[in-house]
């Protein structure tokens, strides 16, 4: 009783400020979200697909943006989160977030686990629990402007293409006295990104009891992809993005001024939209390495003091469904179901992103093995950075990142 | 014998009313200062003294985040050198312009407001606005400033994407900010009486000896504050470091505030976090009252007799 006294002057404050309607007969789930413009507008549609199958049932849908990270841990401080939200860091939240087990295993049938590529269900695994059903994902690729390619009188990429061949081609392709360039390197990639090419090279951040960095990050093979990198820039083979400019790959690739573009789901929508006549293949390999890309899965996860588990549960429940993973047309579908059905598995533009979900198999990001990922990253992405402003020296920066992580390994 | 005893009460009653009344007038800033300024303050104390994570438990560990700080941590020494390298590069920079914009606008040309509005302007401007301006000037690839720089021959540099130049760019774009101070010097400059320099012209002191007699010590008060002021805010910058280089290139500019940001909402770490804001707090105590004592040497305050006038 004295709880409810407590929230009088709130309740009403809030009701004034919603002008009144609705006056508290709505249950209100709250639902947050890092994404923006068109993805937001589907995750809002879902929502009010979910409010039509649920009659008194309110969605707010509060969209974070680029401070997700920032408001979510804000909130949770303030021990106010949001009942579900959008999750990928499940190392630095999952104390916060109510595993889902019982519940997955309650509607078994529904949910239906073995229309989910695995791959996409183990990042929000901790402890043996899970704490996030996966909503969408995206693997990495690379597009590919067909004009300019046959302009140079360049082959298409194909299948089982190496860096060689992409480097030969983007050295045809480069003219930096046109500012036109044949491939782009990140000067400041998200390292999470970045690690596939470690993999590809049979390198990674560091080993997977998440105890050792030296002989790890900076081994040869992790100095070999840096170095290649940088001579990419050296050579003018590629232009270097976020040296003191903030020119984005997709930007040039959009406009005609880059042939070809290491990217992901994200960049397509931007790309069909500017008219360029592109294709997309998949990521090249180190000689005869496998191949490997990251997965960049988003997944939805319920506040371990969410107001009503049941509610929020139901919400997930939906948006993991096949129904509401079909409305996702700004990432890819997460059920192979859908995939199928969509007749994306097949279409030459999409099926390079579901080749790449294949290859991933058997990849474990650093920042599920180290809770001190965070900081260690920090000094990797100086190395990277370092190599590419320096346009070489990739060993000493490694070394470098290496010997001031040290101190997290503890 | 009943009436005596009752005579000083009411006016008792009284003066503890009035006791009360001017504490309720100033209870809504007093309120405030509790609740918002030294609530968190202590509270932030009592945070550097734990393992703080944002979720999961808390671990009292006394002044381990402290010792961490100065032993185990060289991002911390580097991240306050290169604090220490900015206020170096922007405290001076902003007293000397702010001042010498200040003179010139007291010279009353024609025009004067349009320019006073003109230098005033771009400390209205919110942090996230003037940093998108300077990232066109500064750009490498299209930047307006290289452009006029090709003019006169000269090359300019990778402004943002050098190790040497970013903290050079970032001081440049925190100096547009000097408006204020621009003002303060301003009134002061107004405010000096015009018989000090009657007098100064009527016996014949050139117009350098005035600026360096009697304008420099009758400003002095606004120097001082605009000093320690100038020292608070370059210890504080994050806003334009963060969104125009965000620490780099490789790290030149890892500011202070940005590592007690990052700790706390990277991180998630906020005992570290807490630890060493109460660390900055210090340092800028320290370096005002260094400067507060500093200042009795050479701040003149109007009305004031100083020792060696008393003395002569």
């Amino acid at each position: 009783m004295k709880r409810r006294h407590l929230i009088i002057a709130p309740a009403i404050l809030t009701a004034v400020f919603w002008g009144g309607a609705g006056f508290a007969q709505d249950k209100v789930l709250r639902f947050a979200t890092w994404d923006s413009d068109e993805s937001l507008a589907i995750q809002e549609a879902i929502a009010r697909k979910f409010e039509e199958a649920n009659p008194g049932v309110k969605v707010q849908v509060e969209a974070y943006g680029d401070g997700y990270d920032d408001k979510l841990t804000a909130a949770m401080g303030a021990g106010d989160p949001p009942d579900v939200m959008y999750m990928w860091n499940y190392p630095s939240y999952y104390q916060a977030l109510m595993p889902m087990d019982d519940m997955i295993a309650r509607d078994g049938e529904a949910m239906n686990l073995a229309d989910i590529p695995p791959g996409l269900m183990n990042g929000a695994v901790i402890e043996g629990k899970t704490y996030a059903m996966p909503v969408g994902f995206t693997t990495h690729v690379i597009f590919y402007n067909k004009d300019l390619l046959a302009a140079a009188g360049v082959a298409e990429p194909a299948a089982g293409w190496t860096w060689a061949d992409l480097r030969a081609a983007a050295a045809k392709l480069s003219n930096p006295g046109e500012k036109t360039y044949g491939f782009a390197v990140d000067a400041k990639p998200d390292p999470f990104d970045f690690e596939q090419f470690f993999w590809s090279n049979g390198a990674q951040y560091i080993s997977d009891d998440g105890k050792t960095l030296d002989g790890v990050m900076n081994s040869p093979e992790a100095a070999e992809v840096l170095t290649m990198f940088a001579d990419m820039v050296k050579s003018g083979e590629a232009i270097a993005l976020n040296i003191g400019d903030e020119t984005s790959g997709s930007s040039l690739f959009k406009t005609g001024k880059l042939a070809m573009l290491e990217g992901a789901m994200w960049n397509k929508g931007g790309i069909d939209e500017s008219g360029v006549n592109y294709g997309v293949a998949v990521l090249p390999a180190f000689g005869d390495k496998p191949v490997k890309s990251t997965i960049n899965a988003s997944g939805i996860s319920i506040a371990k003091d969410a107001d009503d588990p049941e509610l929020a549960w139901e919400f997930v429940k939906f948006f993991s469904s096949p129904e509401a993973v079909a409305m996702r047309t700004n990432d890819l579908p997460i059920r192979n179901s859908v995939a199928e059905s969509s007749g994306k598995t097949t279409d030459p533009k999409f099926a390079p992103f579901f080749a790449m979900l294949a290859s991933g198999d058997g990849t474990t990001p650093a920042f599920l093995k180290n809770a001190e990922w965070g900081r260690i990253q920090e000094n990797l992405a100086v190395a990277i950075e370092g190599t590419m402003i320096d346009q070489g020296n990739a060993q000493a920066h490694l070394d470098e990142a290496v010997a001031a992580s040290a101190r997290f390994l503890k | 014998m009943a009436t005596a005893p009752a005579t000083p009460r009411p006016s008792r009653r009284k003066a503890r009313g009035a006791g009360i009344t001017p504490w309720l007038f100033i209870s809504p800033w007093i309120l405030g200062f509790l609740f918002f300024t030294l609530g968190p303050l202590v509270f932030s104390f009592v945070m550097s003294l734990h393992d703080w994570p944002i979720v999961g438990t808390r671990e009292f560990i006394g002044l381990e985040n402290y010792r961490t700080m100065l032993q185990d941590d060289p991002q911390f020494w580097k991240s306050l050198w290169i604090t220490v390298k900015f206020a170096g590069l922007f405290v001076p920079l902003n007293i000397v312009l702010s001042f010498l914009l200040a003179v010139l606008l007291n010279l009353n040309l024609r025009g004067t407001a349009i320019y006073r509005t003109a230098f005033y302007l771009p400390s209205v401007i919110s942090g996230v606005a003037l940093v998108t301006i300077w990232s066109w000037i500064y750009s490498n690839e299209y930047g307006l400033l290289n452009y006029l720089l090709s003019f006169v021959g000269i090359d300019g540099p990778n402004w943002l994407g050098d190790r040497t130049w970013g903290i050079v760019a970032i001081t440049v774009a925190s100096l547009w900010g000097l408006g204020g101070s621009m003002l303060i010097f301003l009134a002061g400059l107004q405010s000096i009486p015009k018989e000090l320099y009657e007098a100064a012209r009527v016996s014949g002191v050139p117009p350098w000896a005035q600026i360096i007699y009697i304008t420099l010590p009758m400003l002095s008060p606004m120097i001082l504050f605009t000093l320690i002021t100038s020292i608070i805010s370059a210890f504080q910058q994050l806003t334009i470091a963060l969104l125009l280089t965000d620490g780099g290139p490789v790290n030149s500019t890892y500011f202070f505030a940005m590592y007690i940001y990052k700790t706390a909402f990277r991180f998630h770490d906020m005992g570290y976090a807490a630890a060493m804001s109460w660390v900055m707090f210090l340092i800028i105590l320290i370096l005002s009252m260094l400067v507060m004592r500093w200042s009795a040497a050479w701040v003149y305050y109007e009305g004031q007799a100083r020792k060696d006038d008393a003395d002569a």
